[in-house]
């Protein structure tokens, strides 16, 4: 029985379209998985089905009837419930109250009944008791842990129960033993009747605990097939359009052996006795899981974050950047992934957003417009940027093009050393390609890269060695003949546990 | 994470959800100061004048309080003042200052309060206007209201039995404690209703409590209503003080009230804090000015003491906010 | 591509827009005026509101800077920053021709440092904009007290008040070309400059911002002490307006001053907005409140309208962002 139904769904933001043509339908007491990759619409979907976001053409239908909800109150009200990736908490009222925020239990009198909203507040946290350390009811939600918030967060939609679930990556940050609770909890829930859409990119979580998976590629829903018929070859060619060839390698390991960057057993948060020796032209990759360090280790580099420990040499000079502005002189640029934290300057034009970091490198005072739109010009053409004009908003532009533009700010400086901080997270493949011809031509030309991707692939392709990281530490150098996923997820894999 | 082990038994004590205790402390040492420098601090008929001269900014800065747990603002309140204190007066005047005259008066001049925190909340929550510009200009208009209906200072008095009753005792206990006892348990039993949990969760995170489904719209505008309704209750408190109508009565009670908040321990970006903070924080800026007079401060320093004192306050102020606002 | 080499002249579309709105609003105002009162628009009339209008924009140009720079800049310690430095004009000067050029220079130290100061307690305490400068507008009242003892003294030198109130050239006052050089410097200051781009750049995302190397805390004290020296200015000139000083001269600037940077199309969020757009905007207060005065509405109808057209004016400049998309 179909309790939930989404047919041909449509939604553009500005000039991108999120979804088009979109199909789902959720049988009572399955959970259904929708996977693809990023930026494929399913999280759009789910805001779309909870009412956050508005469809521009399409129909929800909820037990058969068409339902446009206005707002994620009026689904919660009809028994849809959703878990998003962006944490709904909020950090300055407690566990409890979060957890109960739509419908705390209140006293005859009407008034908030304390002790029984933080006496249902132990209660629902028992259910992962043992997995999320020592939280209590009253703790502030800003003093907890990443995956305590998230434990907290998935809670909160159940304490409304629900007939429909959606859960938009409810195990990102969880760890092994939390994933194993929360998985026990979902199939409570299913045996309770209930219906529950499961967002996922952990490709073993969709076939442990899945009943159907929906295929999303491009805004489209291209599949929906039982997990019992199918296996992950299969869906991973869905969602790629294509069957994966090998990956291949397009450059030979640079021949030069002077040591452009030295790193000996530097220290920092989340990153700890990491030496490694840059190479001059070449690119060295960060493999491992997603937050093992590997960002904490490139900002530390860049003077972002806190000092590091332990000694870097750049070009056999003493490196220890104050700031960005020491390490943007020192020749060094970091490129983030995350371009609406670090990347772009939203509501400037093109020009501005090029030229930011060049302004520090070279200290002039005035700026000439013209000598510098031409050397910017050169870039984006390089970078075969697509913008209106140099005077266009950012905004205005694709995400493909705005991160061109970002890394367009850094190649205008020159740099002898380039950070890349997952800098393709979220973009297309035409952009991709791009950035890689870029980073052959400029290892070509001497500068060296240190990578890191949470695509392992894309490390795959174009690093000359990887360091894999795990829990802060590198726990293998892969180099030459040992280049391999197989080696990459090995190492990745082996040292869990620590 | 360091767990008590007892938290289920006992709600734990945080610092960061009282955060006006660092007032209180700062009340208490200045307390202790005024004593010493005034003998007669402690009797009970010069503690009731002094709250009897700090009530009007206490009511406005609960007033404020609401709007700033919300993360908004209001610079519209001291217009508002002074509009609810025409309007009170005026009516009362024409209607004969008998008591239906002065209860008509005290309606009008609460619907006036309410109407326009209403109006402010409409233009904030509704039509989505930044806040600081908008009260400013709603505060433009209700000041030029204020003008319109009682264009002099003083050429309109309020009726006998308001400043009677305002200096009246009951039961032995002043009028104005009586108030101020009424509208701590209306503050009180607010504070545990589910709207105010709402306001909160509003202020600390716009996005997520929309996400969580809360009606934020809604919300936003019942905190300028509140505060409104408090405006008028500070400016009924005024009118019993001073016993007459004046357009430019309220103007100083705008920054005041903010002080008064922030001095309490509020954060401005929403969400952290509460009333209690806002009252120490009024009450606080009144004693400030008593000390430096009864120092003996030479008269042309009291205003650089005081505003240098209200400035640091303010900074402690919002340091103590923002171990919750993070 | 090559769409992009060609001139980066203009500011974005939007922006250029409300630009071109902001100066259609000037023409009509004065074509009204005119309308409504015969006269209104005369050579003589226009001078002198321009000269009104000259003493709200270079006030104005400092409130510009601090609220492009984001982080909910604002500074509310503008209006006392006037007097103050009035106040400290008028004492140095005295009267005197041959002691403008110290007392200018003693009025904007003596703000530029005052600002600094609410900088760093912006930047280094992170003290909210807001609370800060209303905090230091508290200090410097006192401050007033304590200098003039509650008897403000000072007069204005007489060439000041010629270059203020007198026509210099084409029967155009010298302060009307002093503010049209004065703007002409910022509008290149925010356009051509590193120091203007990076204004923009803290504004418009201060992590971003960081990364490429921007001093952020360097930039945006400067950025309030140089609002305070504007403020300081502002002083100087309204002591060559009036003659003389009096203890809350300045204080009716300060709302219109954040006023006219936001009919002008600035953002208070920061980061988006130019000072073409400010200095439209103060001739439009002006013009406005001028109108008001000439039909000879009284002044709480003139606060009322005042008020309506600001809410207006939120209308189609103010409004924020949805929360659902």
């Amino acid at each position: 029985m179909t309790v939930l139904e989404a047919a041909d769904v449509h939604k553009r933001f500005g000039g991108v379209v999120a979804l088009a043509g979109a199909n789902l339908e959720l049988a009572a007491g399955e959970v259904h998985v929708l996977i693809g990759a990023n930026g494929c619409g399913k999280s759009t979907l789910c805001k779309i089905i909870t009412g956050s976001v508005f469809a521009d053409r399409g129909t929800i239908r909820l037990d058969g009837r068409a339902m446009r909800f206005r707002t994620p109150s009026e689904a919660a009200r009809a028994g849809v419930g959703v878990f998003y990736q962006e944490l709904s908490l909020i950090p300055q009222l407690t566990v409890a109250e979060n957890l109960f925020l739509r419908r705390p239990p209140r006293s005859r009198a009407g008034l908030v009944d304390r002790r029984r909203l933080r006496r249902e507040a132990s209660r629902a946290l028992e259910r992962f008791a043992g997995a999320i350390g020592d939280i209590g009811p009253d703790h502030l939600v800003a003093d907890l842990s990443a995956d305590q918030r998230q434990v907290v967060e998935i809670l909160k939609v159940l304490v409304d129960e629900p007939r429909v679930i959606l859960f938009d990556e409810p195990t990102a940050a969880l760890d092994n033993r939390q994933v194993e609770v929360f998985f026990d909890l979902v199939d409570a829930l299913r045996r309770e009747g209930r219906s529950i859409i499961f967002i996922s990119h952990r490709m073993d979580e969709v076939f442990r605990i899945g009943d159907r998976v929906t295929v999303f590629r491009n805004g489209e829903s291209v599949a929906t097939m039982h997990i019992a018929d199918t296996d992950k070859d299969e869906v991973v060619e869905k969602m790629l359009g294509t069957r994966i060839e090998a990956v291949e390698r397009r450059r030979d390991a640079p021949k030069a052996a002077d040591v452009a960057m030295r790193a000996e057993a530097i220290g920092g948060t989340h990153f700890d006795d990491v030496s490694f020796d840059l190479r001059r032209g070449e690119i060295l990759g960060l493999g491992g899981l997603h937050g093992q360090g590997q960002s904490s280790l490139l900002r530390a580099l860049f003077g972002a974050d806190n000092a590091f420990s332990g000694s870097v040499a750049v070009g056999g000079e003493v490196y220890r950047p104050r700031g960005p502005r020491d390490a943007i002189r020192a020749g060094v640029a970091y490129v983030s992934g995350d371009r609406g934290r670090d990347g772009v300057f939203p509501v400037r034009p093109v020009f501005e957003n090029f030229v930011a970091a060049l302004l520090t490198r070279r200290r002039r005072a005035r700026l000439d417009r013209r000598a510098l739109s031409a050397e910017v010009g050169a870039v984006g053409d390089r970078l075969k940027l697509r913008a209106a004009s140099l005077d266009a908003l950012i905004s205005e532009l694709s995400g493909g093009n705005q991160q061109k533009v970002v890394i367009g700010r850094w190649l205008v400086n020159e740099p002898r050393i380039l950070l890349l901080d997952d800098p393709t997270k979220g973009i297309d493949l035409n952009t991709k390609s791009d950035l890689y011809r870029i980073l052959d031509e400029l290892c070509m030309e001497g500068v060296s890269v240190v990578f890191y991707s949470s695509e392992e692939r894309e490390l795959l392709a174009n690093a000359d060695r990887i360091a894999v990281f795990n829990g802060g530490r590198v726990v293998d150098l892969l180099e030459g003949e040992r280049v391999s996923e197989l080696n990459l997820y090995r190492a990745a894999f082996a040292a869990e546990g620590h | 994470m360091t767990g008590d082990g007892q938290s289920q038994a006992r709600p734990r004590f945080e610092f960061r959800r009282n955060t006006w205790i660092l007032a209180a402390g700062f009340l208490a040492l200045l307390c202790a100061v005024n004593y010493f420098l005034q003998d007669n601090f402690f009797e009970p008929g010069v503690m009731v004048s002094n709250l009897t001269t700090f009530t009007p900014l206490i009511l406005i800065a609960i007033g404020q309080t609401y709007v700033i747990l919300a993360s908004d603002i209001d610079l519209s309140v001291g217009a508002i003042v002074s509009l609810v204190n025409v309007v009170t007066v005026s009516i009362m005047h024409h209607l004969g200052g008998d008591a239906l005259a002065v209860a008509a008066g005290i309606g009008a001049g609460v619907a006036t309060g309410l109407a326009a925190g209403a109006a402010n909340g409409l233009c904030v929550a509704a039509l989505r206007f930044q806040p600081i510009i908008t009260t400013f200009a709603t505060g433009t208009v209700f000041a030029g209201l204020a003008l319109w209906i009682l264009p002099d200072a003083g050429t309109v008095q309020a009726p006998e039995p308001v400043w009677r009753t305002y200096s009246a005792s009951f039961v032995g206990v002043p009028f104005v404690i009586w108030s101020l006892g009424v509208v701590a348990l209306g503050c009180w039993l607010y504070s545990r209703s589910r709207p105010y949990l709402t306001l909160m969760a509003v202020g600390g995170n716009i996005r997520a409590a929309f996400g969580s489904g809360l009606p934020v719209m809604r919300t936003r505008i019942a905190g300028y209503v509140i505060c409104g309704l408090f405006c008028s209750l500070g400016a009924l408190a005024l009118t019993g003080e001073t016993a007459t109508g004046d357009p430019l009565i309220g103007i100083a009670f705008t920054l005041s009230s903010i002080s008064a908040v922030v001095l309490g321990g509020t954060a401005l970006s929403g969400g952290v804090g509460g009333v209690l903070g806002s009252v120490l924080g009024a009450i606080l800026l009144g004693l400030i000015s008593n000390v430096i007079f009864f120092a003996g401060t030479p008269f042309e320093y009291q205003n650089l003491i005081q505003g240098v004192i209200v400035l640091v306050a303010l900074a402690g102020g919002v340091f103590v906010s923002r171990g919750g606002a993070r | 591509m090559s769409a992009a080499r060609e001139r980066t002249r203009s500011g974005p579309r939007w922006y250029r827009h409300s630009l071109v709105l902001t100066l259609a609003i000037i023409v009509v105002l004065f074509a009204a005026g005119e309308t409504l009162s015969p006269g209104f628009a005369a050579p003589g009339q226009v001078i002198y509101l321009l000269v009104t209008a000259s003493l709200l924009g270079f006030v104005a140009a400092g409130q510009n800077l601090v609220i492009l720079g984001g982080r909910e800049g604002i500074d509310l310690s503008v209006g006392g920053m006037i007097s103050l430095g009035a106040l400290i004009a008028g004492n140095v000067m005295d009267a005197s021709n041959a002691a403008i050029l110290p007392a200018l220079l003693a009025t904007l130290a003596g703000t530029f440092a005052l600002g600094a100061v609410n900088g760093l307690g912006v930047t280094f305490l992170r003290i909210p904009p807001l609370v800060m400068t209303l905090g230091m507008y508290g200090v410097i009242q006192g401050l007033l007290i304590v200098i003039t003892r509650g008897v403000p003294s000072g007069r204005a030198a007489p060439m000041l008040s010629a270059f203020v109130n007198e026509p210099l050239v084409l029967g155009i006052p010298g302060i009307l070309f002093a503010w049209a050089a004065f703007a002409a410097f910022v509008i290149w200051m925010l356009r051509s400059t590193a120091f203007g781009l990076r204004i923009y750049a803290i504004g418009a995302n201060e992590n971003a911002a960081a990364l490429s190397g921007v001093a952020i805390r360097r930039t945006r004290v400067l950025l309030f002490a140089l609002s305070g020296m504007c403020a300081g200015l502002t002083g100087f000139l309204v002591l060559g307006f009036s003659g003389n000083v009096f203890i809350g001269v300045g204080d009716q600037y300060m709302l219109p001053s954040i006023i006219a940077v936001v009919i002008g199309g600035t953002s208070l969020a920061g980061g988006i907005g130019g000072h073409h757009g400010t200095v439209a905007g103060a001739i439009v207060l002006v013009l406005l409140q001028s109108i008001l005065t000439t039909l000879n509405i009284d002044p709480s109808g003139r606060a009322m309208i005042f008020g309506g057209t600001l809410l207006l004016l939120m209308f189609f400049y103010g409004r924020q962002q949805r929360l659902r998309v």
